[in-house]
């Protein structure tokens, strides 16, 4: 499967997805649902891979889609802000969300991957608050709350249709995505929580941005590292490495600054 | 004391209620210290625990095993408080049940994970039963309870809007949740279908008169007995079904449209209300609310006779009456 056909099926799937979301109100008033495509890619892996993948399974990989879109869309819920139709809508589109994630699995009698969903949905939120608690984070809370917010239902997905092989896998690249977002945020002066927690927890907040930095390379050793191990496609492996998580090595970036 | 008064007409049901009560406690649960205080918080500010009421009460139509119909009375009241906390942070709301809403003790933040972790409890606990009706038919009652809300945000301060608009409005908002409470405990207690389906309507009838009802009350009741100012409602930009029947007066209709989207001060907050107070608008209210407490009461004659029977029609009755 080359870049173009893989590019296409997540756009297809992207498509599929929002469409399942659609809602005037929500659309005009509202940034609209966050379909991420490296987690559309993640999601869409054992099928790229050559895995039995039926209309089902892609469904069910569909729903999990839309329980990203649902958290996320209350994670852009704002303080302290003057009541907006905007803020009002986003509460209610995570809401909405929630409810066509909850009947498309109703529809197929998919009772089981529902109620492992809503205990993944538990484990985020908990985590997700955590990063609330005035409690000082040690590190490896930091990095325990970011595992579980970006990979849980992801594993939940890939444990019931038994893809566990991609856990592997997966896991250092979701995270690597996430943590490099947390390095643009950082750069650009934007506080988010896990930066927060991370000053709080590191002995000078400067060394957020090196700690950031040391653990995108430990990340991307750890995905090289499991897909030396695993037999899939050669293109599929570059497709990954280029284009989920393109890396730059702290050496070649510092030399490059020097 | 409306709240006591009200629950003396289900005490029948006082030990299966206590029992929701733990479960409900232990429900909220959770691995994070914020989001147990936070649950807990919105847990014993209380409430009327209408839809767990309705449960077991359509449950007594058909094969009544208490364990069984706390899997679906217990989720109910779960998903109405995840609703609850979502709604203060919408409406910025600092008070509710007389106590800070979890926004105002915690953050908006807080309040979102808090309504998601309460939602995702209630469809872990409800898909403990596989019955595919029962996800169907809740499912869609969700996703139409957003639709109402989302209407209701598009339809603010919009003084034009027909009272078909309102009502179908306060189907979503309201009536479906109470509708599909009796319709799950009807279905999960293995009542026939004519009876399920007669429970469903009579859910929507008693919810569309208590929305009706809750509306009118903003305009009568006093500023302490509803715990936030007479007229909210209208501040907020809801236009309810008084001030619909009050605008077909041109002079009434002319005054609130200067005022409707306005920062109103206080004087002129209770220059509205006495407005709709003084015209017929609540006596007509009063007339929609009780013919559909009428169509529930219908429905009960179709019904078994029974206890469950009698208790259901109390609380209608209860319900068109109540004062605040």
């Amino acid at each position: 499967m080359n870049d173009l056909q893989i590019h296409s099926k997540i756009t297809s799937m992207e498509i599929d997805v929002l469409q399942a979301l659609h809602q005037r109100t929500l659309e005009k008033y509202t940034s609209g649902p966050s379909i991420d495509r490296a987690r559309l890619f993640f999601l869409l892996l054992p099928f790229f891979d050559g895995k039995k993948w039926s209309d089902d399974v892609e469904d069910s990989a569909k729903t999990v889609a839309i329980v990203y879109a649902a958290l996320h869309a209350h994670d852009q819920v704002e303080e302290d802000t003057p009541i907006s139709k905007s803020q009002q809508l986003t509460v209610l589109a995570g809401d909405f969300y929630s409810g066509i994630y909850y009947q498309m699995l109703s529809n197929t009698n998919n009772v089981k991957l529902i109620q492992l969903l809503a205990s993944g949905i538990i484990g985020v939120s908990e985590k997700k608050a955590s990063l609330y608690e005035k409690t000082v984070m040690p590190i490896s809370g930091v990095e325990a709350a970011a595992e579980v917010i970006e990979t849980e239902l992801l594993n939940i997905f890939y444990d019931y249709y038994g893809f566990t092989q991609y856990n592997s896998i997966a896991k250092p690249a979701l995270e690597y995505v996430y943590f490099s977002n947390q390095l643009d945020a950082y750069r650009n002066g934007v506080e988010t929580n896990i930066l927060r927690k991370l000053n709080l927890a590191l002995p000078l907040p400067l060394y957020s941005e090196r700690w950031l930095l040391d653990k995108l390379d430990g990340l991307h050793s750890e995905l090289t590292k499991a897909l030396d191990g695993h037999s899939m496609d050669f293109n599929l492996k570059n497709f990954m490495l280029h284009q989920i998580t393109p890396h730059q090595h702290l050496a070649e970036q510092l030399t490059r600054e020097g | 004391m409306e709240k006591v008064k009200l629950k003396l007409l289900y005490s029948d049901l006082r030990p299966e209620l206590e029992m929701i009560e733990k479960e409900l406690e232990v429900a909220v649960g959770s691995n994070s210290l914020l989001l147990n205080e936070a649950s807990l918080h919105l847990l014993q500010a209380g409430g009327k625990r209408i839809r767990p009421v309705f449960v077991l009460l359509a449950g007594k139509f058909g094969d009544y095993n208490v364990e069984v119909m706390k899997q679906v009375a217990v989720p109910l009241e779960l998903i109405h408080m995840a609703s609850l906390v979502h709604d203060d942070v919408i409406d910025d709301s600092e008070m509710r049940r007389g106590q800070a809403t979890v926004k105002a003790q915690w953050n908006n933040s807080v309040a979102m994970y808090t309504g998601d972790f309460i939602l995702a409890r209630a469809l872990e606990y409800i898909t403990v039963i596989e019955n595919p009706k029962i996800h169907n038919i809740l499912s869609k009652t969700m996703i139409e309870v957003c639709r109402g809300e989302i209407i209701q945000i598009e339809d603010k301060f919009k003084l034009d809007q027909t009272v078909r608009d309102y009502l179908r409005r306060i189907k979503r908002k309201t009536a479906l949740l109470i509708s599909s409470s009796c319709e799950l405990g009807a279905t999960v207690s293995g009542t026939d279908d004519e009876t399920a389906a007669r429970l469903r309507r009579f859910g929507y009838f008693i919810g569309m008169s208590f929305q009706i009802t809750d509306d009118i009350l903003d305009f009568t009741s006093s500023d302490e007995e509803l715990g936030k100012p007479a007229g909210s409602d209208f501040i907020q930009g809801n236009i309810t079904l008084p001030v619909l029947f009050a605008r077909k007066d041109p002079v009434i209709y002319s005054r609130l449209k200067d005022m409707v989207g306005k920062d109103m001060t206080d004087s002129e907050r209770m220059e509205v209300v006495e407005m709709i107070r003084n015209s017929s608008a609540l006596k007509e209210a009063k007339a929609v609310s009780d013919l559909y407490l009428d169509k529930a009461l219908q429905e009960l004659v179709h019904l078994p006779k029974g206890n469950a029977n009698k208790t259901m029609r109390k609380i209608a009755l209860f319900i068109g009456k109540r004062k605040f």
